[in-house]
């Protein structure tokens, strides 16, 4: 079974330059984040479960083979990194997903990502992936574990429910960095992987997405009628509607759910709402 | 003319600019026992990174997530054993990007 | 589980294969100068870092001396990471409201093979560090060595990790792990307990300002830089002050002897705040956005207060030896680091080659040190420490040096001048200085300089 852990290069401290909003980023703080490295961590697991080979790839540039060394020394049995553009690229994730598939020596039977990237990643790159493989998703998950030949996953939903699921491979997982941290590496693993060979794959380049021009948001004009009234103080009284006869509101304390109902729909109907 | 006290950015916006890679094993331990007994408190005043606090009860409160790693606070205690302080784990703590 | 501390204690193990030649503790310039001499000579050197990428953990107060890189990489200037050349430097002993600046200029240090530079210290020690890799290093970094290894007789075989199965051996172990050097103090290197008397506290905000607002405040140009080291503006705290400029930040700072930092119920960075507001430096800064805050501890004892630099299969360099110059006028420490580390890795490299890597078999290095300026210059400034940190320069002095030149330039017309005689007896009478102790200390001043 090959078992994929598909992990962002990207600058976990970028700077912003508050007047002109440029991005700067530096290598050195550039890295998996908390969630690609829990992605990391389940997916040595699931390999280690189903006793097959855990695999980390990344698309990026060279300066990424250090996320990848780290993977080896943590027991990735192999990495790829696909050629790709150090800063990001505007794209909804289908690129990423169809490079990252290129890039792959075999078919994959799980793919493990994190939620979404920090560079103002959607997170649907995931989804992409399933897509294209044909293969079941499972995305946001908090849980993730190898079971009896399967997977078993628990998805945070709102109102503080939660999903529970069970699937199998061929699966597509993107995991919250909860509850997980990766392993620290052993030193004999970490030197090996410091000369480590870290194979290229040239999928192809990432294709920019054209996105239209943004333009501020305006709401439509909706035309008053001006207050009629021949004094200025009648107008002024008719914008405020300080002497316009209204209905007071009623306070109502029906006794029965069944005479609230009753009254609910009274309300309606003498409003002209229901017939 | 502006009052003093805003000349100055506040310490936790000055602080805000590191990068602190937080370790979940805390680096330094305070054994606020030692520090009941202790009348100079010399680490309240000398920790740059302001960690040290003293409570009303005599002790000792201690964060150790915005440490320098200087190593000021236990060359400077008097407490015979009171702070027991040691590098962060590796790849964890403070991160200069200047220095 | 030990953790790397003042407690650390060794391990004894006994004797198995040497997993490398030599392993250099730290990758400051020390351990990056130690370990590109150890792979140049053709053994297998492994570079441990606990931070993330080296340079992560360090700091330091103003200008990089680099002149000692020309016997590491050939045209140094051309590929280290600069922020600026210091082509100006200013020493500046002021009182709250009055400041004495003597200010040198010199376009010889513009331009090859330079004097001193403005650096990062994140860039330059990976920068550093790089170095040591291409020439067949193996840096390890995000490890912590938590303590030593040793055989029965003793001598040092090895390093213990944080990381799992974590234990390292190797022929030599070159301990630059830095100014609070564990691995020093676990083998017995140290001599007394009076460590917090010899170190200072270096406290330092990077403003961010803009290229040109740099350039004409401080009256440069190109890639020139300014270096300013200030007396008398850390508020009766042994102590000083710098400024100097990067290329679009400056840095600004106090170092505080430690002793009076506990002593005094005053913050770091309040000194600071009051170096910043002082009039003679509040105009240089003004509108820097702060960029960094920093602090580290700095070895300033000198001469007095090194360690053994030799142990049986282990060698100190750097910070980790005190091998800081912190004598008034002459501030150096990066370059006595990267020439002592260049040294303790050529002694290295050589006992391995030789299969003597006892004391005497490491004995080459002291003689190294000795010969070149690593030790000369602290042998020759020894006293120089003592004397900037005295009560009277860092109290009186500044006072009373301002208090003459005030009185000097000082038009009280319609009364006279007075005599240059009568200034000296007001100044020192009014900052409270005997005549005695001025001479003394212009005595051993002066000795020191010989």
């Amino acid at each position: 079974m090959l078992i994929v852990a598909a992990l962002r290069w990207s600058d976990q401290r970028a700077a912003v330059d508050p007047l002109t909003g440029e991005v700067r980023t530096d290598a050195r703080t550039s890295g998996a984040s908390a969630a690609d490295r829990a992605a990391l961590e389940h997916a040595l697991r699931i390999a280690e479960a189903f006793d097959g080979r855990c695999l980390a790839m990344t698309v990026g540039p060279v300066e990424a083979e250090e996320m990848l060394r780290e993977a080896l020394s943590v027991g990735a049995h192999e990495v790829v990194r696909v050629e790709g553009p150090a800063a990001t690229v505007t794209e909804d994730g289908s690129e990423t997903a169809r490079l990252l598939l290129d890039g792959l020596p075999d078919r994959p039977d799980v793919i493990v990502c994190g939620d979404h990237s920090a560079d103002r990643g959607t997170g649907a790159t995931p989804a992409f992936l399933a897509q294209r493989l044909g293969a079941c998703q499972a995305l946001g998950l908090i849980e993730l574990e190898a079971v009896d030949g399967g997977l078993r996953a628990v998805r945070r939903l709102d109102g503080g429910r939660r999903e529970r699921l069970v699937f199998g491979a061929p699966a597509v997982c993107s995991v919250e960095p909860a509850g997980t941290t990766l392993r620290r590496a052993p030193l004999p693993a970490t030197i090996a992987a410091r000369t480590a060979r870290i194979p290229v794959a040239h999928a192809g380049s990432l294709r920019y997405l054209r996105a239209g021009t943004a333009k501020a948001f305006r709401p439509r004009p909706r035309a008053l009628p001006a207050p009629v009234g021949s004094e200025p103080h009648q107008r002024m009284l008719a914008l405020t509607g300080a002497l316009i006869e209204r209905t007071p509101p009623a306070l109502l304390r029906p006794a029965t759910v069944e005479e609230a109902a009753r009254e609910l729909l009274d309300y309606l109907r003498r409003h002209g709402y229901t017939p | 003319m502006t009052d003093r006290r805003y000349a100055e950015a506040a310490f936790e916006d000055v602080m805000s600019t590191v990068e602190f890679r937080v370790a979940e094993r805390p680096h330094i331990t305070v054994d606020t026992d030692v520090c009941r007994s202790c009348t100079t408190k010399a680490c309240v005043h000398a920790c740059p990174a302001d960690l040290f606090v003293p409570t009303s009860e005599g002790g000792i409160l201690f964060n150790y997530e915005q440490c320098f790693e200087c190593g000021t606070c236990y060359q400077v205690c008097d407490g015979e054993g009171a702070i027991s302080w040691s590098y962060p784990d590796g790849g964890y703590g403070v991160v200069f990007k200047r220095g | 589980m030990t953790y790397a501390g003042p407690g650390s204690l060794s391990t004894v193990v006994d004797e198995t294969t040497k997993t490398f030649d030599v392993i250099v503790v730290g990758a400051g310039p020390a351990g990056s100068a130690a370990a590109l001499e150890v792979a140049r000579a053709g053994h297998s050197v492994a570079l441990v870092e606990r931070g993330p990428f080296p340079g992560a953990k360090n700091v330091y107060g103003g200008v990089v001396y680099g002149r000692i890189l020309d016997e590491l990489v050939p045209r140094w200037w051309e590929h280290m990471p600069v922020q600026r050349w210091v082509t100006r430097r200013s020493t500046m002993v002021m009182t709250p409201t009055q400041a004495l600046t003597v200010d040198f200029r010199t376009q010889d240090w513009g331009k090859p093979p330079y004097n001193g530079a403005t650096a990062h210290r994140a860039d330059l020690d990976s920068w550093l560090a790089e170095q040591a890799v291409e020439a067949g290093a193996v840096l390890v970094p995000s490890t912590v060595v938590t303590s030593l290894l040793r055989d029965r007789t003793g001598a040092v075989v090895g390093v213990r990790t944080d990381r799992p199965d974590g234990d390292l051996t190797a022929g030599v172990v070159i301990a630059c792990d830095g100014v609070n050097s564990f691995l020093a103090k676990e083998a017995g290197m140290y001599k007394t307990g009076h460590e917090a008397e010899h170190l200072t506290l270096g406290v330092k905000q990077t403003l961010a300002l803009p290229r040109q607002t740099i350039e004409d405040r401080f009256a440069i140009s190109g890639r020139d830089g300014v270096d300013i080291e200030m007396l008398g503006c850390t508020g009766g705290i042994p102590g000083g002050g710098f400024l100097y400029t990067n290329l679009d930040s400056v840095s600004i700072g106090v170092v505080l002897a430690l002793t009076g930092v506990s002593k005094a119920k005053t913050r770091p960075e309040d000194l600071i705040a009051e170096l910043k507001r002082h009039p003679a430096i509040a105009p240089l800064i003004k509108g820097g956005e702060q960029i960094e805050y920093s602090a580290h501890l700095i070895p300033e004892g000198g001469y007095h207060a090194m360690p053994e630099l030799i142990g049986d299969g282990m060698l100190v360099a750097g910070d980790a030896a005190a091998m800081c110059l912190a004598a008034g006028i002459w501030l150096e420490g990066v370059n006595f680091a990267i020439g002592a580390g260049m040294y303790a890795g050529r002694a290295a490299a050589a006992a391995v080659k030789s299969g003597d890597v006892s004391k005497t078999g490491l004995a080459g290095y002291r003689t190294m040190l000795e010969r070149s300026f690593v030790l000369t210059d602290h042998r020759k400034l020894r006293d120089f420490p003592g004397l900037v940190l005295s009560d009277r320069m860092q109290q009186r002095y500044p006072g009373l040096v301002c208090d003459l030149v005030q009185g000097m330039f000082q038009v009280d017309n319609p009364l006279p001048k007075p005599g240059l005689r009568k200034l000296l007896r007001r100044a020192t009478r009014d900052n409270g200085v005997r005549l005695r102790d001025l001479l003394r200390d212009g005595w051993t001043g002066m000795r020191g300089l010989r």
